[in-house]
């Protein structure tokens, strides 16, 4: 890694250390609130490898949600397994598919590659309706006894894994050739760096951390269904999440979890629209006008704040 | 960079630090007073008070149309009973209050809303959202939080395989509701049709169209068809078209209020005219034959509970069966007091029904304790107005029986079972 | 064995429902051929459209066939309003797409679809509702073809047939061919860029709405606010299918579409069918990504 870790590092540890703290003293009716924003949180890291790193906007990244969603419902109702054991589940099969699939569509450039991953979506959703054991439309329940705890801290470590990993990349040598990627690709062969490994490997640990974000959704709500798992919704959040917080940055997806998610837990139950409203506004303003997001903003501010915030 | 710069920032980003970490702090305590002292006083104990009964319903999205029947029976029947006595525990009488909200007839947002539900709002007792998909994401919360949930919308029988403790369905299963239908087949010389069934894909649908596959099979029809489709089809001229290629008399399925609209309609469009119709849900709507005219006419479908049929405290006595609740008459005269209620269906009986079962079991048991309560529940056999009330060891209604509707020239009539029917069933359909 | 009659009628509805998709895609392949840009909320205006249609047939008594140009004209002035609010910063002064205004669009018409469908359910409430137009069914032997989807398929051709004779025999049309060859030379032939550019995306717009109102014919109760999302991705495998920028490459896309999706149906089930249809995307991207069209 190059220099010493940052002031956004320790930054990231207090934050997480405060929502640990939250969740053991404040009670389930916190925690509860607070769950679905480190799942919200652990899938903008994870798209942000691909989309906010590489630049490869990844429309349907819910389909490695869905995955680990299946994963963990499936090894959970019909072998009564571990939800741990899901979570590894989900985790794993995420990185398998984003390979298989990754190998097949990263060859093709913006705008393809974007399509193509909706169109995965939507056949994929297709085909799990055709088969029974995966619920075949109907839902997967998952019966297990009530762990908010352990829901909680397992995608709590998730999150942390992945600010780890998203800092020590952006702070790496990989971090220069990855972003080399998003500037020129084909610049990025002559400096020696293999945009087909870093792009494949973008990929992969967006799919590996979404499906353990996926399963832990799972966990948290009892059970799948194939409608919801591969809803658009999520796929559309995770990418105005790293876009409002400041895509490929450390900060960003927290931050754009944040944003994202408090509003509309407010919203809920008033008019739960104004909040995905207020989400396509903000991305607009976002892609016009700060195509950096909130982190960028910040930096280009502020001199200090350039040094501190990554 | 030059050395300067670096004291500068150094001390700079000292303040810094602390600056955030101050506010990061302040907010926090902020955060934890406003939830624990501002937004949600402490749940009173339930030993005062009124008796909260917390649901989400559907009053936007594919389900609007039952969940609005759904909410207005609920309503309903909560008002007669606070007129009526409301709910005594330890000889004190108690209101219910009905705390609701939307849930856009999407999963998605169910477990969060009844989360808080429960934890903000403390509800102390439960309904179920409507539709079997979305009273299957609710339930897994009831054992959660260990509260008595009425699934009033959720027929599905899987609802029931999970091993919940809480969760009682007021509603007769899926897997009965198209009995009488076939039934009336067997019976009138028409075994040996050959039966299409077309149905949407959802845990409910699935559930009945599977169940009367099997028990049509078992009565000596023939199934030449039997295909689902996706919530997401708009389209279904060509499972229409291949269902008439296979020479099927009859045609059954459906799914809820949109999917029967849509068969009804690309059945004309397709031009095929089954002889005999019978589809889920949407068949007992008015608007469904407000919307199709005299396509309508001679559809039939299972429901839940009319109007027309009544069940009083005279039926209930000469069947030595406790009753409880209004009656027939004052349930639909509280309905229409309802705001936008139309007129009441199945899905606004069922839905009283839930909240009137509920509101006996704790005057059964003297009790708001969960534990307490969900006996009395297992326990009771009573008769409402919307029918008989006994649940399994599953949790699954086994006392309620269901009725077959058909439309005829405009009106509604229950023509299935004899017992209760008002008129009988018109054989072929014609399209008009 | 499947019966050769029903074969027959999947392949003529799948033939009539693939010139509706054709003509639904049209306007984004018009949009994406000339100026380049792909709008992610392509959907949301197909939505728009047909909602235009519901409104119509509720306030005013249209049938879809009489909205498609009421609506054609809205989306010219959404067309132009959406070019000068989204694209004309991204666009003037250069001679072709950047990679960056690449990624700069496509983030900005993703938040507007999440903007338009949002406002969409705020405005019109989630519940899905439907036109009615039913003006009967043809018979030619044992198949049934419903009158409207006819009426709406040989529309959908005669729009497509429309843009295509525009753009090759009018002067302005082929001021915009020109614009999608090479921006710069048309300048040095004395056209505004931006006017040229503009008035394609209008064009677009107002294809794209008028599309949707006919597509109410297809889904007598399926009109919501999310219908955006099915359509887009279908739109986009169409464009892709038939090549981006080749006028009638909407047609052979919608047609291979509509087709495979009816067609396969009659061996499998719907969901193998609609899995296949957008799954062709794959193959076509990797083997032959300029479309399946010759030129």
């Amino acid at each position: 890694m190059i220099g010493k870790p940052g002031l956004t590092l320790y930054g990231l540890f207090i934050v997480m250390a405060l929502l640990a703290a939250a969740a053991l003293l404040l009670g389930v009716a916190v925690s509860s609130i607070l769950v679905l924003l480190l799942i919200y949180a652990a899938l903008a890291y994870s798209i942000n490898f691909i989309t906010g790193m590489i630049g490869y906007v990844d429309f349907g990244h819910v389909l490695f949600m869905a995955i680990g969603s299946y994963a963990l419902a499936t090894l959970v109702s019909y072998y009564g397994a571990n939800p741990l054991l899901g979570v590894g589940l989900g985790a794993l099969l995420g990185l398998v598919f984003a390979l298989g699939i990754g190998l097949v569509i990263l060859r093709f450039r913006g705008v393809y590659f974007a399509i193509t991953t909706v169109v995965l979506v939507l056949a994929a959703y297709n085909i799990v309706l055709q088969f029974p054991q995966l619920g075949a439309g109907g839902e997967i329940i998952v019966n297990l006894k009530f762990q908010p705890l352990a829901t909680y801290f397992t995608i709590w470590t998730i999150v942390l894994i992945e600010i780890v990993l998203t800092y020590y990349v952006n702070r790496s040598r990989i971090g220069f050739g990855i972003r080399a990627i998003k500037n020129e690709e084909d610049a990025a062969s002559a400096v020696g760096v293999s945009p087909r490994t870093l792009k494949l490997t973008g990929y992969m640990l967006g799919g590996l951390f979404g499906g353990a974000g996926g399963a832990v959704y799972a966990w948290s709500i009892s059970g799948v269904t194939a409608g919801p798992a591969f809803d658009f919704t999520f796929s559309l959040l995770m990418l105005a999440m790293i876009i409002i917080g400041g895509v490929g940055t450390s900060i960003g997806p927290l931050l754009g979890a944040v944003v994202v998610y408090i509003p509309s837990y407010f919203l809920l139950t008033t008019v739960a629209q104004a909040q995905p409203l207020m989400i396509g506004l903000l991305v607009i303003i976002m892609a016009l006008f700060l195509p950096d997001g909130i982190v960028g903003l910040l930096r280009r501010s502020n001199e200090h704040l350039r040094l501190v915030l990554e | 960079m030059q050395p300067k710069p670096r004291k500068l920032a150094t001390r700079t980003t000292a303040i810094i630090v602390i600056v955030i970490v101050a506010l990061v702090v302040a907010s926090s305590g902020g955060v934890y007073y406003y939830v624990n002292y501002v937004a949600r006083p402490p749940c009173a104990s339930a030993t005062s008070g009124n008796i909260k009964v917390g649901f989400t319903i559907s009053l936007t999205g594919t389900y609007n149309v039952e969940g609005g029947k759904s909410l207005a029976g609920i309503q309903a029947a909560a008002s007669w009973i606070n007129d009526n006595g409301g709910v005594t525990v330890n000889g004190k009488a108690r209101n219910i209050t009905l705390d609701y909200y939307d849930d856009q007839s999407s999963s998605t947002l169910v477990p969060q809303l009844y989360t808080k539900i429960i934890t903000q709002d403390c509800a102390q007792f439960l309904l179920a959202p409507y539709s079997s998909a979305l009273t299957g994401a609710a339930a897994p919360l009831a054992e959660q939080y260990n509260r008595v949930m009425l699934s009033h919308g959720g027929s599905s029988d899987t609802i029931w395989t999970h091993g919940y403790q809480n969760v009682f369905g007021v509603l007769s299963p899926a897997s009965t509701y198209f009995k009488n239908a076939i039934d009336w087949l067997v019976a009138n010389h028409h075994s040996g049709d050959k039966l299409a069934i077309l149905h949407a894909d959802d845990t409910f649908s699935t559930a009945a169209s599977a169940a009367a596959a099997k028990y049509a099979t078992d009565q000596g029809l023939h199934v030449v068809y039997n295909e689902k489709y996706s919530a997401t089809t708009q389209d279904l001229s060509t499972q229409l078209i291949a269902a008439n290629a296979t020479g099927a008399d009859d045609l059954l399925g459906g799914g809820h209020f949109d999917d029967g609209l849509r068969i009804v309609k690309q059945l004309t469009s397709v031009n095929w005219t089954p002889k005999f119709i019978s589809l889920l849900v949407a068949v007992t709507e008015p608007e469904f034959q407000q919307q199709l005219g005299g396509a309508a006419n001679l559809v039939t479908g299972p429901s839940q509970w009319e109007t027309i049929v009544t069940y009083s405290p005279a039926t209930a006595q000469a069947a030595n069966i406790p009753w409880y609740g209004p009656n027939e008459t004052q349930f639909v005269n509280y309905y229409s007091k309802q705001s936008n209620a139309g007129s009441p269906t199945y899905h606004s009986g069922e839905a009283g029904a839930a909240v009137v079962v509920l509101a006996d079991a704790i005057q059964t048991a003297n009790s708001t304790d969960t534990t307490n309560v969900r006996q009395a529940i297992s326990n009771m056999h009573i008769m409402t107005f919307f029918g008989q009330f006994k649940v399994d060891a599953t949790g699954k209604q086994s006392g309620h029986s269901m009725v077959l509707v058909q439309w005829q020239s405009g009106g509604l009539l229950v023509v299935a079972p004899d017992a209760v029917a008002s008129g009988t069933v018109k054989y072929p359909y014609t399209g008009s | 064995m499947v019966a050769a009659e029903l074969i027959v009628a999947d392949l003529a509805f799948g033939l009539m429902l693939g010139c509706v998709f054709s003509v639904v895609a049209h306007g984004l392949n018009m949009i994406w051929g000339v100026v380049k840009v792909v709008n992610i909320a392509h959907g949301e205006f197909i939505m728009l459209g047909a909602y235009g249609a519901y409104f119509l047939n509720l306030f005013a008594g249209l049938t879809p066939l009489e909205t498609a140009p009421v609506d054609a004209a809205i989306g010219l002035l959404v067309g132009y309003a959406f070019y000068y609010a989204f694209l004309h910063r991204e666009l003037r002064n250069k001679e072709t797409i950047t990679l960056q205004s690449e990624m700069v669009t496509l983030a900005a018409t993703f938040g507007l679809s999440l903007f338009i469908s949002n406002l969409a359910i705020i405005l019109f409430t989630g519940n899905p509702v439907g036109v009615n137009y039913s003006p009967g069914t043809l018979q030619f032997g044992y198949l049934h073809v419903p009158i409207a989807a006819l009426y709406v398929a040989i529309l959908s051709v005669l729009i497509i047939t429309g843009t295509w004779l525009f753009l090759e025999r009018t002067f302005i049309g082929s001021t915009i061919r020109a614009y999608a060859q090479d921006v710069t030379a048309t300048e040095l032939v004395g056209a505004n860029p931006a006017k040229v550019a503009s008035l394609a995306t209008a064009l677009g717009f107002a294809v794209t709405m008028a599309g949707g109102a006919l597509l109410t014919v297809w889904i007598p109760v399926g009109i919501n606010p999310l219908m955006g999302a099915l359509y887009a991705p279908i739109s986009f495998v169409i464009v892709v299918l038939g090549g981006p920028g080749k006028m009638w490459g909407s047609l052979v896309g919608g047609l291979t579409l509509g087709v495979v999706i009816d067609v396969v149906q009659a061996f499998t089930t719907v969901e193998i069918a609609y899995a296949a249809a957008f799954l062709i995307l794959i193959p076509v991207l990797v083997f032959r990504p300029e479309g399946l069209l010759k030129r």
